[in-house]
């Protein structure tokens, strides 16, 4: 048995074990995304890093333990890291999250996003209503795939479209995808617009969201016709 | 067949493969050690000074290394060959390694009994029959330098000597001594000067002994990190279990550094001296050399090491009748620049692919999850170097905290591009100014990029800092493998950020998420920069992801390779807030940010430029002066490039 | 024989490598090296040096053989970059993107020799079958910056190019298109 010191306190793990254990040991939590234990320690999404006395930072999922070491979970900087490497993967994610399986529960990166407030998961993630359901596929207007998630999705859930109370995702893929899927099923432009004014429109960050909206708007329509 | 060095004197000689004697080595030079002949003795002395001066005091010497042969060695040996035989000239014809100096590729070096040996540099094949004839007709007057002065030959005191030209003077050739002397595929003659007395002395002494000597010496890894090389090697012998494994990292691949490749070129044999020190000292029993594919020479001189090594006794059972065997095989490796890191490398080796977390270190689980202790190429000459010479000599150099020398490439904006060898502790300007020659007349050294994609700039306000790895990470560079590039007032501090960031995006192995995304959104940044579309935040956006980077990567690569931005924002801020706010590029680099114009007085009318720009922007009749039209103009750079009399200019 | 056959490829075809010759070859490969994982990156590193290319039924046969799974050999195949899973031209020039290269313009004369050879950023081969154009690390041949250098497939020929210019660039390709031509005639009259 090795005795390591977890924020200031001690707990016993054996030998051979992880930093990760440690920690759970003590009651304390650190976010992790790739580690499965026994399938996968490969250390690669960097979200489960703690810190050392020296100031390294390191994986607790793959850092082995010794005796007497003092590691810390929770800093400002490991906060700031964390959020950073979030926003990192969530820059490269595809946004999909009307076809993903994991649609309506159990997605690590929503749970991470909400947590941490990075924004950019849309509504979509959250919703239970799937396939033929889906009241985009519906022909409603429903601004699930543009709207940061978060609020847990009640409308959709009892059927109504959502409004966008929470404000847009401003990524620009995410917004040409939405625009290419609501010319697909058919939603009313028009309508859709209102929708997007009701809340959007009083703040001048989001102006370039109606911008980019419009251009894809007019060239998915383009290609329609 | 003549005799070998390497062969028995006699019958009385009792050595075998099979029954190695324990003297081997040193009975090669000091004569026969078992039994006292005149007869054997004066073979061996005749032999080594024939080994020395050739056979026929004529020796001709041309330089076999990837440089050299590049700027054209093997056209000028062939021409030398062609010579001495058409000639009938008595003349031993050997190759040599390359002496470090780049710049005046090809060198060849004529030496006769009686005259200096005279050292000529860029030689064409065209010049081989006159310098032949000159030379040998007492005239060594178009030398570029002497190693040795006779006071017979004309001309001798035009000529500086080697020692006393300031890129020679200042340097101190310590494991480089044999670069450029020594026939890097003869094992004869690296024994004949002195080789494999190292492992000679390191076989008769216990394992901690030898530990305890690097120790001593204060060696670290030459690699990068500066690790000490004898914890490296305590830790690994510590480690219970007999089956260790030891590997030379010869995957070179920081663009701009080429000391191991130099060294394993050109005296291959130290090297692999080296890493059987190495294997024998933490117990090791199997050796692996890892060799860049890029540089395929390097590969070869070391298997042709290995097999002669192998030949004689030197790998193999019962090495030198001490009862340690060992053998090396020598992998190509495919071409990854991650693969220097240990980690990487380790499982290249075993045939996977990407780096992995350490700790566990490789010196306590590595290759196979055995303990394996991975060395740098210069390291291991430098452990051979010191087991020879003692460890005195070797801990004198340096500073404090680092000892010995360190061999430096400098390339760039210099006049004197080679690979350098100086004490650690010598200045940056030292280096690059007297002995690589500055940047040349009307130019400024604006910074120097140290350590390739991992290392930083260093400003020109810094260049007396002394090279150490602790000074240097100060300044925000590493030593890195020793690659310095001179970047002088033609260069963007912003172009060669993003150079350097495309570089680690591209060798990127997409393992964890900070090196794999954020490298790139750092790339995406300074190329919006460099186009003239970056915004001041942006600036900021760099400064915190590469810190991120920096932090939360995975490997040394990731955990490096921010530095070449930070260190340019640190030290070149103003450039990049040009490039931000003025939306100029001082240094007339980056396309979108420059105003393409032809310079009336220099334009001759061809109307190359028109025929090729794009946006048709160029207009002009034919036999007249052409103008571009800075509204059509996309800034391509077309016309600045086809244009044959240069009238295109930027502003 | 083999090279000859494969410089009438056009570019994206790889069906004319001869199955029965793939089997032979490959199972040579594995009994030399006794299909250990170990050895896996040379025995595609003769596979290239064999065909100038891995091709993906080699591959297959590699995997088949030695039991180690598709995937990983395709992982090598991708990670390092010395494995080229598209024929190669003739000639490959390989333009030195290293640091001393960089500053001296090679960014540019790579971007001239696309225009010259007539590439888009999706090829690397030019349709004729010709040249391909690789970016290739240091040589360290920092001395001659900028550097290119020209190998031919099966890498019997290897021409390094110092100081080279945007001008000169056009010279040295119509060189090599002159050079390559004739060789692939003489090749393909050895066969008749």
């Amino acid at each position: 048995m090795v005795k390591v010191i977890v924020n200031g306190k001690e707990v016993e793990v054996s030998e051979g074990s992880v930093v990760l254990d440690a920690i759970k040991k003590t009651g304390y939590s650190v976010p992790t995304l790739c580690f499965f234990k026994g399938v996968y320690n490969e250390a690669a999404c960097r979200m489960c890093l703690v810190e050392l006395p020296n100031g390294k930072l390191v994986p607790s999922c793959a850092y082995p333990v010794s005796d007497g070491l003092k590691i810390t979970t929770d800093s400002e900087r490991l906060r700031k890291t964390r959020r950073m490497v979030l926003e990192l993967i969530l820059a490269v994610h595809k946004m999909k999250c009307y076809q993903c399986a994991r649609k309506g529960g159990f997605c690590l990166l929503l749970d991470f996003a909400k947590e941490f407030g990075v924004e950019g998961i849309p509504v979509c993630a959250e919703c239970p209503l799937h396939g033929e359901d889906c009241l985009l596929v519906k022909g409603e207007p429903c601004l699930g795939f543009l709207t940061v998630a978060g609020c847990g999705s009640p409308c959709t859930r009892e059927g109504t479209p959502c409004f966008g109370c929470r404000g847009p995702v401003t990524r620009e893929d995410v917004i040409e995808s939405a625009v290419k899927r609501f010319i697909e099923h058919g939603v009313d432009l028009r309508d859709l617009h209102s929708r997007m004014k009701l809340f959007w429109s009083s703040f001048p960050q989001f102006k370039h969201v109606f911008d980019l909206v419009l251009k894809y708007e007019k060239k998915y329509m383009g290609e329609k016709k | 067949m003549t005799w070998n060095l390497m062969d028995k004197c006699c019958d009385k000689c009792w050595h075998t493969l099979e029954y190695p004697c324990r003297n081997y080595i040193r009975c090669r030079i000091e004569g026969p050690l078992c039994h006292d002949d005149p007869d054997c003795r004066r073979k061996r002395e005749y032999r080594i000074r024939e080994i020395l001066y050739g056979k026929t005091g004529f020796k001709i010497k041309v330089p076999m290394a990837s440089c050299t042969i590049a700027a054209g060695a093997q056209e000028v040996y062939k021409a030398v060959l062609d010579e001495v035989k058409s000639r009938g000239i008595n003349a031993d014809v050997t190759i040599s390694g390359c002496m470090g100096m780049c710049y005046m590729d090809p060198w060849i070096e004529l030496s006769k009994t009686g005259m200096p040996s005279a050292i000529y540099a860029n030689v064409k094949p065209g010049q081989v029959s006159k310098i032949i004839s000159e030379y040998l007709g007492g005239d060594v007057s178009s030398a570029y330098a002497l190693r040795n002065h006779t006071g017979k030959a004309k001309g001798e005191d035009k000529v500086p000597l080697l020692e006393e030209l300031p890129q020679w003077k200042n340097q101190v050739r310590w494991v480089s001594r044999n670069c450029g002397i020594v026939n890097p595929e003869s094992i004869e003659e690296y024994i004949a000067l002195g080789g494999y007395r190292g492992l000679d002395k390191a076989l008769k002494m216990k394992p901690e002994e030898i530990i305890e000597i690097i120790k001593k010496a204060g060696l670290r890894g030459r690699g990068g990190a500066g690790f000490p090389t004898w914890l490296k090697w305590k830790i690994a012998r510590e480690q219970p279990g007999d089956v260790k494994y030891v590997i030379m990292n010869a995957d070179e691949g920081d663009p701009g550094a080429f000391m191991n490749r130099l060294l394993a070129e050109s005296d291959p044999h130290r090297v692999l001296e080296g890493l059987i020190i190495a294997a024998y000292t933490i117990g090791a029993s199997k050796g692996f050399i890892f060799v860049r594919a890029e540089k395929p020479l390097m590969a070869e001189r070391l298997s042709k090491a290995v097999e002669q090594a192998r030949k004689y006794g030197l790998l193999g059972k019962n090495i030198l009748g001490r009862g340690f065997d060992f053998d090396v095989e020598v992998i190509l490796s495919a071409g990854a620049f991650v693969c220097g890191e240990e980690t990487a490398l380790i499982a290249a080796i075993e045939g996977r692919t990407r780096p992995r977390q350490r700790p566990p270190y490789p010196a306590t689980k590595g290759l196979w999850g055995k303990p394996t202790i991975i060395n740098n190429v210069e390291t291991l000459a430098h452990v051979a170097t010191i087991m020879a010479e003692g460890w005195e000599k070797f801990a004198s150099m340096g500073t404090e905290k680092t000892k010995g020398t360190k061999m430096f490439c400098v390339t760039g904006a210099v006049q004197r591009t080679g690979a350098y060898e100086v004490p650690v502790g010598t200045t940056i300007k030292k280096l690059v100014e007297e002995i690589a020659g500055g940047p040349g007349e009307g130019r400024r050294i604006k910074a120097v990029q140290i350590g390739g994609p991992s290392g930083g700039c260093v400003p020109a306000s810094l260049l007396t800092t002394p090279i150490d790895y602790e000074t240097l990470q100060k300044a925000g560079a590493i030593m890195g493998s020793g690659g310095i590039v001179v970047i002088d007032d033609k260069s963007c501090m912003v172009d060669v950020a993003k150079f350097f960031t495309s570089f680690t995006v591209a060798e990127s192995c997409g393992k964890c998420f900070p090196c794999r995304i954020g490298m790139k959104i750092l790339y995406d940044t300074l190329t919006r920069i460099t186009e003239g579309k970056g915004r001041e935040e942006d600036l900021e956006i760099l400064r915190e992801l590469g810190e991120i980077v920096r932090s939360a990567s995975l490997c040394a690569l990731g955990g490096t390779a921010p530095n070449p931005v930070l260190s340019t924002l640190r030290y070149f801020e103003d450039e990049y807030l040009a490039h931000v706010r003025d939306k100029k590029c001082p240094a007339k680099v980056c396309r979108n940010l420059v105003e393409y114009w032809i310079n009336p007085e220099k334009c001759i009318g061809c109307g190359t430029c028109k025929q090729n720009c794009p946006s048709n922007a160029i207009s002009g009749e034919p036999g007249k002066k052409h103008v571009i039209d800075v509204s059509k103009c996309i800034r391509c750079g077309q016309c600045f490039i086809v244009c044959p009399v240069g009238a295109v200019e930027k502003r | 024989m083999q090279t000859a056959t494969l410089l009438q490829l056009k570019h994206g075809q790889t069906k004319l490598v001869d199955l029965k010759e793939v089997v032979s070859f490959v199972r040579s490969i594995v009994e030399c090296y006794g299909g250990k994982r170990q050895y896996l990156m040379r025995m595609m590193q003769e596979i290239q040096k064999h065909y100038g290319y891995l091709p993906r039924e080699a591959l297959e046969e590699l995997s088949k053989q030695t039991g180690i799974p598709l995937v990983d050999v395709l992982n090598i195949a991708t990670f390092y970059h010395q494995f080229t899973l598209e024929p190669p031209g003739y000639y490959i020039i390989w333009v030195c993107m290293g640091t001393a290269c960089h500053l001296k313009g090679n960014a540019d004369n790579y971007d001239i020799l696309k225009n010259i050879l007539g590439l888009d950023n999706h090829s690397k081969t030019t349709k004729d079958g010709l040249f391909s154009l690789e970016k290739a690390r240091c040589f360290g041949a920092c001395s001659l910056a900028p550097v290119i250098m020209i190998t031919s497939r099966d890498g019997s020929e290897r021409y390094l190019h110092g100081h080279v210019d945007p001008l000169g660039l056009r010279k040295i390709v119509a060189k090599y298109r002159s050079k390559a031509i004739k060789k692939i005639k003489e090749k393909k009259g050895g066969r008749k």
